[in-house]
């Protein structure tokens, strides 16, 4: 029974990352029609920002209270960082080629994906990074006779809170409006007076956000490491897929399912684990080809 | 109000207007008459800046258009309402209206555009029926109700110039005399109407000046009484 408690919250602790991923990816493509391949890199960037400057602000040995809280509130940097360099690679790299057939944009956000992948060679090296001190800091909580380290039910919130801040910010607020209507109609809403441009900056950096978010929020678990980007851009669409590209409930539905999967494949079936995943993908777009909550 | 000066427009490699000239005064309905393919909807979609002029200018209010982004254009005091009547089909009625709320405001505000009264209350009054819609979405409206939200959408705005694209196109016979109305009832706010339309009859009717407009050139100015009396005019315009 223990044991079956620790699987589902590992799932969910999966899960909550996961959902912080495609929901950003979901977003970028329900604004921008852009597949951003480079946007588990974007998450893997967040890990390595977020962990680089945890460390060097803190250290890497652990502290006391106030230590623990410093550490906490510098961890969403690496959110930011991301937003910021998604607000710059929006309007020079992706904006002069809307124009063109969408092939040019799955081109240049793989090149992307290469040219950051080597620059975080580059600057962090080839050793993980990781953020521990934090989740030791937190200790752990007792399930049974197991422990549970105490910072992955954090994750958990993050996620859940993301996903309804997500949810009230695009259904209940005027720049959600603002957002639908552009992503639905672009030269209306811009005939409507909305500065389309801007509305498109803002998407991808809140879409290149959630990355990062993503990121930044798993680095105390597990370390930033070289390659964690183009696992995670993998998994990412295969939530998407399940849960339909574009749609946020599809995000946070899709996650929770492969995480599940994904979770009892490496305890009961861990040789096909993968190909588990890969085979829901395959029965829901025979089924359902916008995916399980997406719109022709 | 609005002058267009000898334009050249192309879709793509297409070139579609030849030195295009017109003007719309002030609380004008202006009729843009052609058959199906002239080049009428070229021209509203020049003036609202979604194609790019090769040749000419637009000025509107003494201000050069040429190269602006049409919301820039809406900011200025141009509505639109497209051919296919562009409603948001998710979003609901009321959020299709909020969205033009918002900037007429703050023109209302600026003391730009038409707004001598709120421009919620001038787009009710234009069409009443709207009120009914608002928690309906965009997908579930017919196509005469869909019309209606276009255009109290594009009043929302407060605009001094509104450009209809075929706003009488494919409706009930009852509906068109209701849309007849209500451009009537918008320019007695004082606000200037372009219009597109197929039907000489329909733009004769509505219209206090007319261009017939043949691929994409101008072959007639003048009141509605003379296009109806030209018979060459009247013969380009049914082919």
């Amino acid at each position: 029974m223990t044991i079956f408690i620790i699987q589902v919250l590992n799932s969910l602790f999966y899960a909550a990352s996961l959902f912080l991923i495609a929901a950003g990816l979901s977003l970028i493509y329900g604004v921008m029609r852009i597949v951003n391949l480079a946007h588990g890199t974007f998450y893997a960037l967040g890990a390595y920002v977020s962990a680089w400057a945890v460390g060097t602000a803190f250290g890497h040995a652990g502290g006391g209270g106030w230590h623990l809280m410093g550490q906490l509130l510098l961890l969403p940097i690496g959110a930011i960082a991301i937003a910021a360099v998604g607000a710059v690679i929006e309007p020079t790299l992706l904006r002069p080629l809307y124009r063109r057939p969408e092939e040019y944009l799955l081109l240049i956000t793989f090149g992307l994906l290469m040219v950051l992948e080597d620059s975080m060679k580059l600057i962090f090296g080839g050793t993980p990074l990781s953020a521990g001190t934090i989740m030791d800091a937190m200790g752990s909580i007792p399930i049974g006779r197991l422990l549970y380290p105490t910072y992955n039910l954090v994750v958990m919130a993050v996620g859940l809170g993301a996903a309804i801040g997500l949810w009230w910010f695009i259904y209940r607020t005027r720049f959600g409006v603002i957002l639908r209507a552009t992503s639905q109609d672009r030269r209306m809403a811009a005939a409507l007076g909305l500065n389309v441009s801007r509305v498109y900056i803002q998407a991808f950096a809140i879409g290149c956000f959630m990355a990062g978010l993503g990121g930044a929020v798993v680095v105390p678990a597990q370390a930033a490491v070289l390659g964690m980007g183009v696992d995670a851009l993998i998994l990412a669409f295969v939530v998407v897929v399940v849960g339909g590209l574009g749609s946020l409930e599809g995000a946070f539905i899709g996650a929770l399912i492969v995480s599940f999967v994904r979770t009892a494949g490496i305890q009961f079936f861990p040789e096909i684990e993968l190909a588990v995943l890969y085979l829901i993908a395959a029965a829901v777009l025979l089924v359902r080809p916008t995916g399980l909550f997406g719109r022709a | 109000m609005l002058e267009v000066n000898a334009i050249d427009t192309f879709r793509g490699p297409a070139h579609i207007l030849h030195g295009v000239s017109l003007s719309v005064g002030a609380k004008e309905v202006v009729c843009l008459v052609g058959r199906n393919g002239a080049g009428k909807t070229t021209i509203i979609e020049s003036i609202m800046g979604f194609l790019p002029l090769k040749a000419g200018r637009i000025v509107f209010h003494g201000e050069d258009l040429t190269g602006m982004p049409p919301h820039e254009r809406a900011k200025r005091g141009i509505g639109f309402s497209p051919e296919d009547c562009g409603v948001f089909p998710e979003l609901t009625v009321g959020e299709n209206l909020m969205i033009s709320r918002w900037l007429g405001e703050k023109a209302a505000q600026r003391g730009n555009g038409s707004a001598r009264t709120d421009p919620e209350t001038q787009a009710y009054d234009v069409f009443p029926e709207v009120k009914a819609l608002l928690q309906r979405q965009g997908l579930h409206l017919s196509g005469g109700q869909r019309k209606m939200v276009a255009v109290a959408r594009a009043m929302m705005l407060s605009p001094s110039l509104l450009l209809l694209d075929e706003a009488f196109e494919g409706l009930a016979p009852v509906v068109v005399n209701r849309f007849t109305e209500a451009v009537m009832k918008i320019k007695a706010l004082g606000v200037s109407i372009l219009m597109a339309e197929s039907h000489l009859g329909a733009a004769s009717r509505i219209g206090d000046r007319l261009y017939a407009i043949d691929r994409g050139e101008i072959i007639f100015h003048g009141p509605p009484k003379d296009a109806l009396a030209n018979q060459d005019v009247v013969k380009a315009l049914r082919g």
